[in-house]
């Protein structure tokens, strides 16, 4: 008698415990190979019409057939809104909106603080903030991210310019801003670009000043080199190549 | 031939007409008798009366027909956004004419941390995707609570959350960050929301809690009958004492 009971409360004290624990995950193992998101049905058989203003008659047993309609899951993800309020590399600045992997942004930016939902009270916030920086004083205006971006790059940069030998001419601000979308890729409107006074008319070291959304300034130094052909050039490089080779 | 006075379809609702159902706050009572259904998660509705048949062009009658839905108890320890297990048959290959077999749909559940700013408290929650998408589409895990009406929720966790944040929006001076000026701006993020003291304690209580609730607060202990008297006769002494003429003796 008593072994009875000891053995049916041993089982139960092992149902309730370890028993338990594994078999739930061996089920949720189970269960997550064949696992459906939020599932849309519909039914088979049609259901008779019922009186206006009565509950639908639902009596017989084929209406419990469903046929599935779409499993949201196999969708395919869609992107989330979101606005940085922090620089976040690859992304973007403060103020951004962004469109992110839903995965990221539930997950990295929102829980570290980088960025929030874009509400109307947060879209309005930084849409003030971003009007406050372009129209405000120049003390208060701070520089965008990409406009520190272009001021390292053009920081360490340096620009070469050829000029022809064979005719009379100086360095104008198109030719210029022509020669910095070139060479270096940047785009520069010639309001932001200042030259020496006197003009280049000759071969030489000479500097360009490029202000970066009109808050600063950086000095490109500039050489004026002999015009050479890019045909020539690169037959030239070649050579260089096989004299080094050798 | 009826074998009672009233039908018993009605007497859920009769009775909440007497005894201490009756005494329940009214917007309490209110509560319950709202009844709109939730939003179809697992089916489609026509969302109309009438259409035109797809084969004849025919205008006809027709009639949504909600899926039965099961929400197993432990929906209500976590929020699955509506989901719930859908219980029935399939045909074999997707034949009508194949075998039929019995199939349940579950939603996946995954479980997430959760962030309550009012709160400020963490939540391990087990959700479904489609309540991230509802919390997302709300912007933030506070206003999702706090916008979905109870039907919607479908959880007893999250009532119990909405009650809990709605006391502290009520008790805004005590509870909700009263030394931290910078914090404070939340309680102005959510103050729309804001409903008085006496009927946030009620919000989200099941007809049992709210019944036991109400029990304590008209409960009232039982004066001893001996209480009473002693101070009845204690009045009744010093009355007659007063009343005794004094003799004072001339001198």
């Amino acid at each position: 008698m008593w072994g009875i009971t000891a053995s049916r409360f041993v089982l139960q004290g092992c149902w309730n415990f370890s028993h338990l624990q594994c078999s739930l995950s061996r089920i949720q193992n189970l269960s997550l190979t064949a696992c459906k998101n939020t599932v849309v049905v519909e039914r088979w058989w049609k259901v008779p019409l019922s009186k206006e203003g009565r509950p639908p008659r639902l009596y017989a047993r084929r209406h419990k057939v469903y046929r599935l309609v779409e499993d949201t899951k196999h969708k395919g993800e869609d992107k989330m809104e979101l606005i940085l309020t922090q620089t976040v590399p690859k992304l973007g600045g403060r103020g951004d909106t962004v469109f992110v992997k839903k995965s990221v942004g539930r997950n990295t930016l929102l829980p570290q603080g980088l960025a929030v939902y874009p509400s109307q009270e947060n879209k309005d916030t930084f849409t003030e903030e971003r009007r406050l920086l372009k129209e405000g004083r120049p003390e208060d205006r701070i520089q965008t991210r990409t406009g520190q971006l272009t001021t390292e790059f053009l920081k360490q940069s340096k620009l070469e310019v050829g000029m022809h030998t064979s005719i009379q001419y100086s360095l104008t601000k198109e030719i210029v801003c022509r020669q910095l979308l070139r060479k270096l890729g940047v785009v520069v409107p010639t309001h932001a670009l200042t030259l020496p006074e006197e003009p280049i008319t000759d071969l030489g070291e000479y500097w360009c000043d490029v202000t970066v959304n009109g808050l600063e300034t950086v000095r490109v130094p500039m050489s004026v080199v002999p015009f050479v052909e890019p045909r020539q050039l690169r037959l030239m490089k070649k050579q260089k190549e096989q004299s080094d080779s050798e | 031939m009826p074998l009672h006075k009233y039908s018993p379809k009605i007497w859920e609702a009769l009775k909440l007409q007497k005894g201490i159902y009756a005494r329940l706050p009214q917007h309490y009572l209110r509560s319950l008798q709202d009844t709109t259904p939730p939003t179809p998660v697992h089916w489609k509705p026509l969302g109309v009366k009438y259409r035109a048949n797809p084969n004849t062009g025919q205008r006809e009658r027709v009639q949504d027909v909600p899926i039965p839905i099961y929400y197993p108890p432990e929906s209500q320890d976590g929020l699955w956004g509506g989901e719930g297990w859908i219980s029935g048959f399939r045909y074999a290959k997707n034949d009508k004419l194949s075998t039929r077999l019995r199939k349940t749909w579950k939603p996946q559940l995954f479980k997430r941390e959760l962030y309550s700013e009012i709160l400020d408290q963490k939540f391990n929650v087990t959700v479904t995707a489609r309540t991230l998408d509802l919390i997302d589409a709300a912007f933030g895990f506070d206003f999702y609570i706090l916008k979905t009406p109870k039907q919607e929720l479908n959880s007893k966790f999250g009532m119990d959350l909405k009650r809990a944040m709605l006391l502290r929006l009520a008790q805004k001076d005590k509870d909700l960050y009263p030394n931290d000026p910078d914090r404070r701006e939340i309680y102005n993020r959510y103050k729309n929301f804001e409903i008085p003291e006496g009927e946030a304690e009620w919000v989200g209580l099941t007809l049992e809690e709210a019944v036991e609730k109400q029990r304590l607060l008209e409960k009232k202990d039982p004066e001893p009958l001996y209480n009473g008297l002693v101070k009845k006769l204690v009045n009744e002494l010093t009355i007659r004492k007063l009343s005794e003429p004094t003799i004072v003796e001339k001198k």
